[in-house]
């Protein structure tokens, strides 16, 4: 097994992708009974099919679209035996074990019902559907982080470290901000060799961690919230902001201001953000380039070194890109959204 | 009719209830031309509130929409969790010409994103933005239901208030009117009938008198 295989393999899945035409034929779709229809005559029609005979509709194709894009990282889990390729969609998969254990933790505050808890669980990480089950069961937030202790899983660690304060202050962001920096920190430290592969990884890591880090001081400023408290929502490890860039940019008062002094990064293209949005304050506007920019130097590497993990992180933000697409075309469809309007939502890349 | 007695103290005691009738229903109506202006001062305000709440409701329904488009709607949800509430409001009443008419006061319920309780790092300011309009939904939802429920009970008070009018003008009054002048006619007839029999009597007397005289006469 080496790279060439995974190369190959990732060539072979990147080419049933949906291409520009197919997308463009779902847009024009007069609605979701004719989209599903369109997708049938896709790779989505097994996951459809299935998905069909629990749900009906818009649930139905949000299902199938989960699942596939689960099940095609499992496979390719499963045909990666190279450590770096295993260790990028692992890195990917405990995503939704964070979100997984975030939506437990949130339903334990406000004691909501273990079938509601349920209903919002994914179990597509590496915690398979026994092992939530089970920390559902839990009756309350301190015992589900303890027996996430007893069973040596490493989201206890920041999560037992982060619980004094929020006993103290009942504010559960404090204890979500504490898991999402664990998995950063812990992502970037499983990467942190020497080797080529390892240093692709982390710079599309890193170049997350600055699209978060960017988001984040933005919603901050935006809300007015004091430099030193809003720093301890910012994750360390980003490429191109540094602690002290970032420092600068709470520091800043208005989203104008942030902006102009991001114009001197890579970030450069959000100083074109319109007008009209800077006025509202919409980050969800600057987010979307962030966002945009994100996925298309993700995919961007899919033209690197073909004997490197490089076309595993480009097959990534594809399908990933591929996903949201859909899912926002066919919420589209039930919203009566123009064609036009529809396209603008889309991220083309 | 029968019922009635057609004595002059009946005509009298009707007379006194045509009056009390007649000042209770320009009363009413007093009272409802006042409603009435109350009504459609606070009609003009909810129908603009419900425009905007219209709009608002669009524009959150718009983003909760894209927000689960691209960011997922278990993710969605899943935050939401982290942000439900409930909402104290207290309410206390006041009058308006004497209707009784709620007045609920609340907290703001608008939070800051730090105060909404869900992770900042990896929610989106998509999130943010669903949660800002639907708060401010929520928000006009409460004030509307304040001024759509003094609306209602205004607009309630002002049926009942023109029933009240319409009883007394179309029936109420009519049926005193026709009882006093029922009363009257008899009593008026009873005068006539009374005045014919004395005049009877009296020819009767006249005529007997006269008889007696020729009598007299004869003899």
């Amino acid at each position: 097994m080496d790279w060439g295989y995974i190369n190959a393999r990732m060539r072979g899945m990147k080419s049933r992708l949906l291409d520009h035409h197919t997308l463009d034929n779902l847009v024009l779709q007069p609605d979701l009974d004719s989209l599903e229809n369109e997708l049938e005559k896709t790779p989505y029609r097994e996951d459809l099919i299935e998905a069909r005979g629990r749900y009906s509709g818009m649930p139905a194709i949000e299902h199938a679209l989960r699942a596939n894009f689960v099940r095609t990282f499992r496979k390719i889990l499963d045909f990666s035996k190279e450590k770096e390729a295993a260790l990028y969609i692992s890195i990917f998969l405990h995503r939704w074990d964070i979100q997984n254990i975030k939506t437990v933790l949130r339903g334990k505050n406000i004691h909501i019902t273990n079938e509601e808890i349920l209903e919002c669980i994914v179990p597509a990480g590496e915690l398979d559907e026994v092992t939530l089950t089970e920390l559902v069961r839990q009756p309350d937030m301190k015992a589900v982080i303890d027996l996430l202790a007893t069973w040596s899983i490493p989201y206890a660690k920041p999560l037992t470290t982060a619980f004094p304060e929020f006993a103290k202050s009942g504010d559960l962001g404090m204890l979500e901000c504490a898991l999402d920096q664990y998995y950063y920190e812990d992502a970037l430290l499983a990467v942190k060799g020497t080797s080529r592969n390892n240093a692709m990884i982390r710079d599309i890591l890193s170049l997350e961690i600055d699209v978060v880090n960017i988001k984040t001081a933005l919603r901050m400023i935006r809300d007015g919230v004091a430099p030193e408290e809003a720093g301890k929502f910012l994750l360390p490890g980003g490429r191109d902001l540094d602690a002290k860039k970032l420092d600068r940019l709470l520091a800043l008062h208005t989203i104008e201001d942030a902006l102009a002094m991001l114009a001197a990064t890579r970030y450069r293209f959000l100083t074109g953000t319109p007008e009209t949005a800077l006025r509202a304050q919409k980050i969800s506007v600057i987010e979307k380039q962030l966002e945009r920019y994100l996925v298309q130097e993700g995919v961007r590497s899919f033209v690197g070194d073909p004997l490197s993990v490089a076309s595993l992180i480009g097959y990534f933000w594809a399908k990933y890109n591929e996903i949201t697409n859909i899912r926002v075309i066919s919420r589209c469809k039930t919203a009566d959204f123009s064609i036009e309007n529809l396209r603008e939502e889309l991220v083309y890349v | 009719m029968e019922q009635v007695k057609p004595t002059r103290m009946e005509l009298m005691k009707k007379k006194a209830q045509i009056k009390l009738a007649e000042q209770g229903r320009d009363l009413l109506r007093e009272k409802m031309d006042a409603l009435i202006q109350e009504f459609f001062k606070i009609l003009s305000s909810v129908s603009d509130s419900r425009d905007e709440l219209e709009q608002v409701s669009r524009a959150a329904d718009q983003a909760l929409m894209i927000a689960a488009a691209v960011d997922d709607p278990v993710t969605l949800k899943s935050a939401s969790f982290a942000t439900r509430r409930s909402i104290t409001v207290d309410i206390t009443g006041k009058n308006i010409m004497g209707v009784p008419v709620p007045v609920i006061e609340k907290k703001r319920v608008s939070k800051s994103m730090m105060e909404r309780g869900y992770g900042i790092i990896t929610t989106s300011a998509r999130i943010d933005e669903t949660a800002e309009r639907y708060e401010v939904e929520l928000d006009l939802l409460i004030k509307l239901a304040e001024t759509e429920t003094a609306m209602r009970r205004l607009g309630s008070e002002i049926q009942m208030n023109r029933r009240r009018v319409n009883a007394l003008e179309q029936i109420l009054i009519p049926e005193l009117k026709g009882q006093a002048k029922y009363i009257k006619n008899a009593i008026e007839e009873r005068e006539r009938e009374d005045l014919f029999r004395l005049k009877k009597v009296k020819s009767i007397l006249e005529r007997k008198k006269k008889k007696a005289k020729e009598k007299k006469a004869v003899g």
